[in-house]
């Protein structure tokens, strides 16, 4: 009788601290705050999105070599960006002011441990992030590309936090003028 | 005061749950007592014996009927193929009536698949699913690629050789159109296919992400992922194309892989919008209230709407391990339907059996008796299933 119920009865003990602890979060969370950046939160803010021209393939036509240290990395399940990353936009956007006429392409990325829908609007969802803080920065909106990818691009594969770390990422890629 | 009363709440529901735990992982036996014997033979022509083992597999595989020698049985299901299409009886034993004499058109085994629904609905009053089609995802040639199959994991073939992205794929009810997202452009679009004719198009293609496109039951209208307007929501649009797409959600999350209801009035989908996917039902035609479906769980995606309306399976995740779980809708609760991994569920047109997949295999589960068979098939690296119905 007593065995029947102990393993249920630590369950509800585990869940019940973790679901405190959750419904505290979403009472306070904001997005902001925490040493993250904005932008995670503040979508939907009518920055008109748009494709690169059609001449221009996403494949092929993007280096994402020349801006590749700064590949901004992301928490899991978040598209929040964090604090500690901040330094990288900023230099992003010093090379875009010593490097006119040129536009990016950000690809949104995310670890596989998703579902295939929900890591593709989260790939979405980081590339915003990061569009939206740029623009923030004084880059130009219609200089600024984006791209989801979802898990089906991984930079590390295997399933350790360290290969899944290095997966939730936006690259930011330098479009590559014909 | 707030945070302590949700607290309460949130022990109490779990307590709930967990003393609900040790019912959720046992298999269910039905007992063999419970099943309807349907004795199979003879079958006539040189196909004779090809046409009875595949009868007696989808006569099995309903999980409410058990073939039997054929003197034996309640029913005697008979035929003969050696003419064009196939001849199909059933005689019920206990009362020497005939049941139906019918000719199924199908070639090969697609007649004997018909034949075995139409003996599953007459006997049991629950339609079979043979008949059904089954279409995944495979990364076995390298690239994800859109494949076909029946149900039964047989004729499993390639659809797509572009050698790019494809995923998430939805058929329409009787199997004749599929909808998905393919990254051919270089970015996820969504695309229409006829399988009849082979004829693909590209029905939506806005800047952004479009994707987790599903046919709405009467075939008409897709719902799907738009990130257009500057966050992935739910939208409706006509199948064919050509008209505006009508918003159906409007948050600061994402929202994902919606499913409709059995009569086309409401969408089941997942948002974020609390902090972690959750899923929620909302009108289909307008952007409404979002009922949220407390699962007691706090990752809840890709939801699938059984026909009957009853039931919502969904993806859920356990201490890192995906499984699956389905919501009913009246009772508004939830439980596990497996405990070795899974995701992606779709139902069959029963309403009690699902295909999901599970480290690149798919699999068939009885949601009654929770047994599970794999679906045997000759492409490996498989994924997100969609069933006809």
């Amino acid at each position: 009788m007593n065995k029947k119920f102990l393993a249920p009865l630590l369950i509800v003990l585990t869940v019940a601290l973790t679901a405190c602890s959750d419904s505290k979060k979403g009472e306070n969370y904001t997005g902001m705050g925490d040493g993250n950046l904005p932008g995670g939160d503040q979508l939907n803010t009518g920055i008109p999105q748009d494709r690169l021209p059609g001449s221009i393939n996403p494949d092929k036509d993007v280096n994402y070599q020349m801006l590749q240290s700064d590949t901004v990395y992301f928490a899991f399940d978040s598209s929040t960006i964090p604090g500690s990353e901040r330094a990288k936009l900023e230099q992003v956007r010093q090379w875009f002011e010593a490097n006119p006429g040129h536009s990016l392409f950000l690809a949104g990325h995310a670890d596989k441990r998703g579902t295939p829908e929900y890591n593709r609007a989260l790939g979405e969802r980081r590339a915003l992030a990061v569009r939206e803080y740029l623009v923030g920065l004084g880059l130009k909106p219609q200089a600024l590309y984006t791209n989801s990818y979802g898990a089906d691009r991984p930079a590390a594969e295997g399933d350790t936090e360290a290969a899944f770390s290095k997966n939730r990422r936006v690259e930011i890629g330098v479009v590559i003028q014909p | 005061m707030n945070s302590f009363h949700s607290c309460l709440r949130a022990t109490l529901l779990v307590t709930l749950l967990g003393f609900l735990s040790p019912q959720l992982h046992g298999q269910i036996e039905v007992p063999v007592a419970t099943l309807v014997r349907v004795g199979i033979g003879p079958i006539g022509g040189p196909q004779g014996n090809m046409v009875t083992q595949v009868l007696s597999t989808d006569l099995k595989r309903t999980g409410m009927i058990t073939p039997v020698e054929s003197e034996a049985g309640d029913y005697q299901a008979s035929g003969d193929a050696s003419g064009a299409g196939l001849v199909g009886k059933l005689m019920n034993k206990k009362t020497g009536a005939a049941v139906f004499t019918q000719t199924f058109n199908g070639t090969g085994r697609a007649a004997v698949h018909q034949f075995a629904d139409a003996v599953t609905q007459a006997v049991t009053g629950v339609p079979g699913f043979a008949s059904s089609k089954l279409a995944f995802i495979s990364s076995s040639n390298g690239a994800k690629e859109l494949y076909l199959a029946d149900i039964d994991g047989a004729s499993a073939r390639a659809i797509t050789h572009d050698g790019t992205i494809s995923s998430g794929p939805s058929l329409n009810r009787d199997g004749t159109r599929l909808t998905y997202t393919s990254y051919k452009s270089g970015y996820p679009d969504v695309y229409l296919v006829d399988l009849g004719t082979g004829n693909r198009s590209r029905i939506a293609y806005f800047p952004g992400i479009n994707s987790g496109p599903s046919f709405s039951p009467d075939g008409s209208q897709i719902a799907l992922t738009l990130s257009k307007d500057g966050n992935p929501e739910i939208y409706t649009m006509p199948a064919s194309g050509g008209a505006a797409p009508n918003r159906i959600t409007r948050t600061r999350g994402s929202e994902t892989s919606p499913s409709w209801s059995p009569t086309g009035d409401r969408l089941v989908y997942c948002s974020d919008d609390r902090g972690g996917p959750q899923l929620f039902i909302s009108s289909s035609q307008t952007i409404s209230e979002m009922d949220h479906l407390v699962t007691g769980n706090a990752y809840c995606t890709k939801p699938d709407w059984s026909a009957d309306g009853k039931w919502i399976a969904f993806t859920t995740r356990m201490s890192g391990v995906f499984q699956i779980g389905v919501y009913d809708v009246a009772r508004r609760t939830a439980q596990l339907l497996t405990t070795s991994g899974g995701q992606d569920p779709a139902w069959t047109r029963d309403s009690r059996h699902l295909v999901y997949s599970n480290n690149g295999r798919l699999y068939l589960l009885d949601t009654l008796s929770r047994q599970v068979q794999p679906i045997d098939m000759s492409v490996a690296g498989c994924s997100e299933p969609t069933v006809s119905r």
